[in-house]
């Protein structure tokens, strides 16, 4: 009986593939340039540059996803994402991440990444691995809050790891009834 | 005897493979004119958060310093009049501090007027990322985000960074 190559094996495959058919794209390109008049084969010339430009980048993206699945297995990974939703109570300077009290990231957030997440953007703040087990996440949150004043806040989950890919977000809310930033940490299902 | 000359050429073969990486890091050094600027975010002495990649489309020029530095004061003095500069097109210019101490910087800052952010890197990260090994050290980054230029040790000649400045079209 057969052995089926591993799905990262026929990737690599396909993708050598890819990059064979690109490079074959480039010299058909280039022959067809010397072919016909001068305007026609600019816009020939261009519309085949597109389209090898759009390869490329689907070809990038898919080394990308191949890369994240071979770093990142799903038995093992852990990703860890940031929102906001509205937080005019709380302007966003920094955020650590420890799992299992030890620190895996610290991001400092420029303006611009302040109002795209105000905008509805979504970060992925961290992607690592974790063994099957019990974990302990604890992010801590550092900016401006309330009239200005410095604040720093600390939430923490604990959570069970199982076989498959664990997703957590840290969201920054207003609290409206007490006029306060609300920090929170929950699972994805 | 075979013996031990096998386990010598092994060692001396473990000695290369393990120098390798550190012989071809010297080769590829970060500073290297026509390579990627690495990307950093440092908190500047007005307490904005500011991150190189986010000038891309901008020509910047990027200044290492610490208050201890003599030759520092002339480089950043030299620098002022770039950022002070009236023209439309004039670059982006960043100074980057290595006093370790924000409070430090921003004296420092002051007292020489400076015009342009100071950001400071109170753990030496990006000084290490850009192998900073004498001060001043001033580099010219394209539009794109790639290392035009370096001068190291003493101020950037002006008439060098306005001609390196010319030649990427600012």
């Amino acid at each position: 009986m057969m052995r089926q190559p591993p799905d990262s094996a026929r990737r690599l495959r396909w993708l050598a593939w890819a990059s064979m058919l690109l490079v074959a794209g480039g010299t058909l390109v280039a022959g067809r340039a010397g072919a016909e008049d001068p305007a026609q084969q600019t816009r020939v010339v261009d519309q085949d540059v597109q389209d090898l430009k759009k390869q490329l980048i689907d070809l990038n993206r898919d080394l990308f996803k191949l890369e994240e699945e071979i770093l990142y297995p799903a038995s093992t990974q852990v990703a860890v994402f940031l929102s906001v939703n509205v937080g005019t109570f709380f302007a966003l300077d920094s955020v650590t991440i420890k799992l299992d009290d030890k620190e895996v990231a610290n991001y400092l957030y420029t303006e611009r990444e302040v109002q795209a997440l105000h905008r509805g953007g979504v970060q992925k703040l961290y992607l690592g691995n974790l063994k099957a087990g019990k974990h302990e996440l604890v992010a801590f949150f550092t900016g401006k809050g309330p009239h200005e004043l410095d604040y720093r806040r600390g939430a923490t989950l604990s959570f069970e790891k199982a076989v498959g890919a664990k997703y957590v977000e840290l969201r920054i809310s207003d609290r409206e009834a007490s006029l306060q930033p609300e920090f929170v940490v929950r699972q994805w299902d | 005897m075979a013996l031990m000359q096998t386990l010598a050429l092994v060692a001396a073969a473990l000695l290369g493979a393990l120098a390798f990486p550190l012989a071809a890091r010297s080769s590829t050094a970060v500073l290297s004119d026509n390579t990627p600027a690495p990307d950093f975010v440092l908190k500047s002495t007005d307490g904005r958060n500011l991150r190189l990649s986010e000038y891309r489309g901008d020509v910047v020029v990027l200044s290492f310093w610490a208050s201890w530095c003599g030759s520092c004061r002339a480089a950043l003095a030299e620098l002022n009049s770039i950022a002070a500069g009236t023209s439309a097109d004039r670059p982006v210019v960043l100074g980057v501090s290595l006093d370790g101490d924000a409070g430090r910087a921003s004296s420092f800052a002051q007292s020489l007027g400076l015009k342009f952010p100071t950001l400071v890197d109170a753990h030496q990260a990006v000084g290490r990322l850009y192998d900073v090994e004498t001060l001043p050290l001033t580099l010219l980054v394209d539009r794109d985000g790639v290392v035009r230029g370096t001068w190291a040790a003493a101020p950037a000649p002006q008439a060098e960074l306005t001609q390196a400045l010319q030649e990427i079209g600012q």
